[in-house]
This record gives structure tokens, sequence and C-alpha cells, in this order.
């Protein structure tokens, strides 16, 4: 049970640091890793919570592995997105572009 | 049910094969969005004989398995969602300024109403998740569609939505933590009000909230809704932030223990009213058309969260049939804005209200649909609008202790005309017409008439429309 209760804490304060990341954090692939780090503690959380009658419980380990999926591909569209947004950013400082 | 099922099956499919065979014509999604359109009506029809339907997927019983309930509201959200897939479709195939012919809109449209379709039927806070998070990327995929200069802003709404969705999912985790169970009814009958079921909804209130866009969580919704092609700010306006909507309503109308509904009730009715305020300023003070118009969305959803709020704190059930009037009113009346703003924004040139001077005179209908479409959203008699903030205000008047929240609505109702005469009075200014750039493309005005007249026409249908609703929430 204090194994439980331990990396139920671990989780909660993960996920605490990622919002702060996401929150305070300027940089796009530092925000996507701030992301990451919340669905990571997430997932620790539920873990968690799928072992503390001393069994497994599979209903949360199934949730965990249907999240992992969804997590990747979102940071795939995520990362690709950033990419694609970054060489814009350089040119601007040069060209200002006329309308907004 | 197998036509409800139908309904989210037939655009699932046709996105899966529009992928798969690389077809980007528009013609068969909107056939498809026909089809799904028919199976909805004729699942309203069979839950108004039958009564509710559910359906336990895969013939798993319900701690284990996934169910999806069909009752009157999903169904009606059903044909709702059909009908604007349908209109929009048809619009970004055959309008001349549509820049979304032929590209990826067309899969990316289908999977969002089918997203849609699965987050109406749902009745499990993980298959929950799943389609908000399905929704999320597919409304940002959309939103890129306009090329580079909506980068940024999708950007932004991605990181805001993936944060929103794991905000929802600790908050699930915990729920089930403490019950052991995900469907919905089984968590309205366990629900107690301690710690981790408070926390758990704080959590999913907030997620919620923030896909949403509902005040003060809303800052993203303008820059994203404006900066997208006009066929997806309609969308995206009149459906995808309802879908967080719905299930903000289902969780704390059955699954929140009573001793908490009236607090939150309390904060959701102010958010509300602030909503009402602060986006009918800022929908009063941007210099841009189609920025106008969804910031305009930002005020609508405050009624919305204001009927909420009432229902959860007085605990009257006929206040969600003004919520769902107000959803169903706001978002046909939406689509026929951005549709006649993206018209007129092509034509004219100019993505400037300034630039709107003399549009009665120069683009006549669409300015006649943007004009009808705003009088149902300050709700005028007898536009849908009207009918939603009548059903609102009857308990709000029926008692003198109530009158204030009334004066909220009248402040609502002031800020919303205050930025639809702005667009008016200004289309009148005929001295210095803005002259058109491009040749303007008269069936498409006509199209963004269309559901500004229906919108108005729910009006006429309004008495079995509330009794559907009254039937659906009692």
């Amino acid at each position: 049970m204090s194994g439980t209760t331990f990396y139920l804490c671990l989780g909660v304060v993960l996920w605490l640091l990622g919002l702060h990341g996401l929150l305070r954090l300027q940089q796009t692939l530092r925000r996507i890793m701030a992301i990451n780090v919340m669905g990571s503690s997430t997932f620790m959380v539920m873990v968690a919570l799928a072992s503390r009658d001393g069994h497994n419980d599979p209903v949360l380990q199934a949730l965990v592995v249907t999240g992992l999926v969804v997590a990747v591909s979102a940071t795939a569209f995520a990362l690709r997105l950033a990419v694609a947004h970054q060489p814009r950013r350089s040119s601007r400082q040069s060209t200002r572009e006329p309308g907004e | 049910m197998t036509l409800a099922l139908a309904s989210l099956l037939l655009p699932l499919g046709t996105a899966l094969l529009m992928l798969a065979l690389r077809l980007r014509s528009g013609n068969w999604v909107i056939v498809a969005s026909l089809g799904s359109l028919l199976c909805a009506g004729l699942a309203l029809n069979q839950v108004l004989d039958q009564g509710l339907q559910t359906l336990v997927i895969g013939g798993w019983r319900t701690p284990l398995g996934i169910r999806f309930e069909l009752s009157t509201l999903t169904a009606l959200l059903l044909i709702f969602t059909a009908m604007t897939h349908l209109l929009v479709a048809i619009y970004a195939q055959y309008s001349r300024h549509s820049q979304t012919r032929d590209t990826d809109y067309w899969p990316l449209s289908s999977l969002l109403h089918a997203s849609l379709a699965a987050l109406w039927l749902s009745r499990d806070l993980f298959n929950w998740y799943v389609t908000l998070e399905l929704l999320g990327l597919v409304a940002v995929a959309m939103i890129i569609l306009s090329g580079p200069k909506a980068y940024a802003p999708a950007l932004r709404y991605l990181l805001l939505s993936l944060a929103a969705s794991l905000c929802y999912l600790l908050g699930v985790a915990l729920l089930y933590g403490r019950y052991g169970v995900l469907d919905l009814d089984l968590l309205a009958q366990a629900s107690q009000a301690d710690h981790s079921t408070r926390m758990a909804l704080l959590l999913m209130t907030v997620g919620l909230m923030l896909k949403a866009a509902l005040w003060p969580l809303h800052l993203w919704l303008p820059a994203a809704h404006s900066s997208a092609p006009t066929a997806v700010s309609a969308l995206l306006s009149a459906l995808v932030v309802k879908g967080p909507l719905f299930i903000l309503w289902l969780l704390w109308s059955r699954v929140a223990p009573l001793e908490m509904t009236e607090s939150a009730g309390l904060l959701f009715a102010l958010a509300g009213i602030v909503a009402l305020l602060s986006g009918g300023w800022a929908a009063l003070r941007t210099p841009l058309l189609k920025r106008l118009v969804a910031y305009s969305t930002v005020a609508q959803l405050g009624y919305a969260l204001l009927a909420l709020g009432l229902l959860l704190r007085w605990q009257q059930s006929e206040l969600s049939v003004a919520l769902w009037l107000f959803v169903l009113a706001h978002g046909l009346a939406k689509v026929s804005m951005f549709l006649a703003a993206g018209e007129m924004q092509a034509t004219l040139g100019s993505r400037r209200v300034a630039s709107l001077k003399g549009a009665t005179q120069t683009m006549p209908v669409a300015m006649f649909a943007f004009a009808v479409a705003g009088g149902s959203l300050i709700g005028l008699p007898p536009s849908g609008g009207f009918v939603a903030k009548w059903v609102l205000l009857q308990p709000l008047l029926a008692e003198p202790i109530h009158w204030p929240w009334a004066l909220g609505v009248l402040i609502g109702t002031l800020a919303s005309a205050a930025y639809v005469f702005r667009v008016v009075a200004l289309s009148f200014d005929r001295a210095e017409a803005t002259p058109p750039n491009f040749n303007p493309d008269p069936f498409a005005q006509w199209l963004a008439l269309l559901p500004a007249i229906a919108v108005w026409g729910l009006a006429l249908f309004s008495q079995p429309l509330i009794r559907w609703l009254t039937e659906a929430s009692g």
C-alpha cells in the first residue's frame, strides 16, 4: 500500500511540474515535452491505482495502453506542426507580413 | 440504435476510404452526410416511438464494456451535426471562394463528424476522453489547412487542448480509483461528496471548460477559429465547442453529488454572465470581421454556461431545455454568420470590419444572412434564440428573488445587439460603399442564408422541440 501511495504522490508532483512547465516555458519543444511529462505522470497515477489492492486491475492497464497510443500520435502531430511553424518564425524577423 | 450507429459509421467509413484511396472529392462527403442525416432522422423517430435505447458494444456488460445510449437529445444532436456538416460540405464544394476544395478538408471533416457522433452516443468517461482527443486533433488539423499564417494559433490550440485532455484524464483516473467504474449511470448511483470526487470533478471541469472555450479559459478560441478556412470556422464554432459542453452537462447534472452542485452552479452562472459581457465587449472592439464572429461565440457560450449554472443551483431540469435550445440556435446562426462573413471577406478582399461599408448594396444576400443570424443571436422574436431565451427567462421571472439573474440576461442581450448592429449599421452606410474586388458568388450567399432562415424556423417548430428536450432531461 505504501508503494502505491508513493507512486501516486510522485505522479501528482510530476503532473504539477509538467503543468508548470507548460505555462511558464516559451519554446515550443519544451512545452511539448512538458505535456509529455503531464501525460506520463497521469499514466503513472493510473498504474499506481491499478495495483492498489495487491492485485492488478486490468481495466486501468488497458486504459493506460490506449492513452499511450493517443499520447504518441498527439505528440507526433504536435512535433510536425512545431517543425512547420519554426522556419517561418526566423523569416518573419526579416520581412514582416502585411495584414495583421 | 442501428440507425444511430449508421449515422456514426457512414462518415467514419467515408473518412477511412478517402484516406486509403487518396480521394479528395467533396461529393462523397456530401452523399455521406446526407445518408447520415437520414439515419439520424429515422433514429429520432425510433426513439420517439420506443423510448431510450442502449447498446453495450461487443456484448460486454457495463462495468467492463462501453455503453452507447440513444436518447432524444442524442438523436437531435446527431441530426444537428449531420445537417451542419451537409450544409458546410455543400458550401466547401460549390462556393467559388472556398479554399478547401480538393484538399485534406474532406477526410478530416468526415472524421470530425464521426467523432462528434461518437461523443453524443457515448456514456463512458474514458470513451469520452478518446473522442475529445480525436475532436481536438482533427480540429487543429483542419485549422492549419489555411496555410502557414494559421500555424501559430493552431499550435497554441493543440498544446492547450492536449493539456486539457490530460487534466480530464487525471480526473477520470481519480474517479475510477475511487469508485471502480467508468459508466455514467453507475457513477451517478455511487458518487458521494468526498475529497477525491471533488478533486476529480474540479480537474475534469477545468479540462472541459478549456476545450469548450468557456470563460475564463476561452483565450485560444478567437485566434484559432478566425484563422481557419471559412468552412472550418463554421464547423468549429457551431459544433466542436459543444462536445465538451455536453460532457460537462452530463457530468454535473448526473454524477455530481447534490452538496456540490449548488456552489458550483453559482460559479458557472457568474462565469456565464462575465463571458457574455467580455465576449460582447471584445466583439465590439475587434477590427477583424471573422474575429468578431469568433468572439461572439465566446459570448454566446455564456448563455449556455448561465443556463447550466442555474440548472445546477436550483435543480430545475427545464433549464437544460434552455441550454440545448441555445446550443442548437447558436450553432445554426453561427454557421450562417461564418459563411456570410467568409463570403464578404473573400469578395471585398479585406478581412476588416470597416470594409463592410455599404455591403447592403454590394452584397445584399450575404449581409441579409449575417443580419438574420445576428437577430437570432440577439434573441429577437420569433427566432430560435428567442425561444431559448424565453425558456431560460421563465423560471427567472417567476420569483422576485431570481430577478437579478434576468438582469444578467438583459445585459447579455444588449451586448449581442451592440456587436451585431455595429456590422449592420456599417453596411447601410452606402455613401462610400467598398467596391467588390472579386466576383460575388450568389449561390454561396444564398447557402449562407439557409441556416439563418432555419434558425428562425426553429421557433415554429419549438413546441415539439421543447417537449422532446423535456423528455430527454426528465
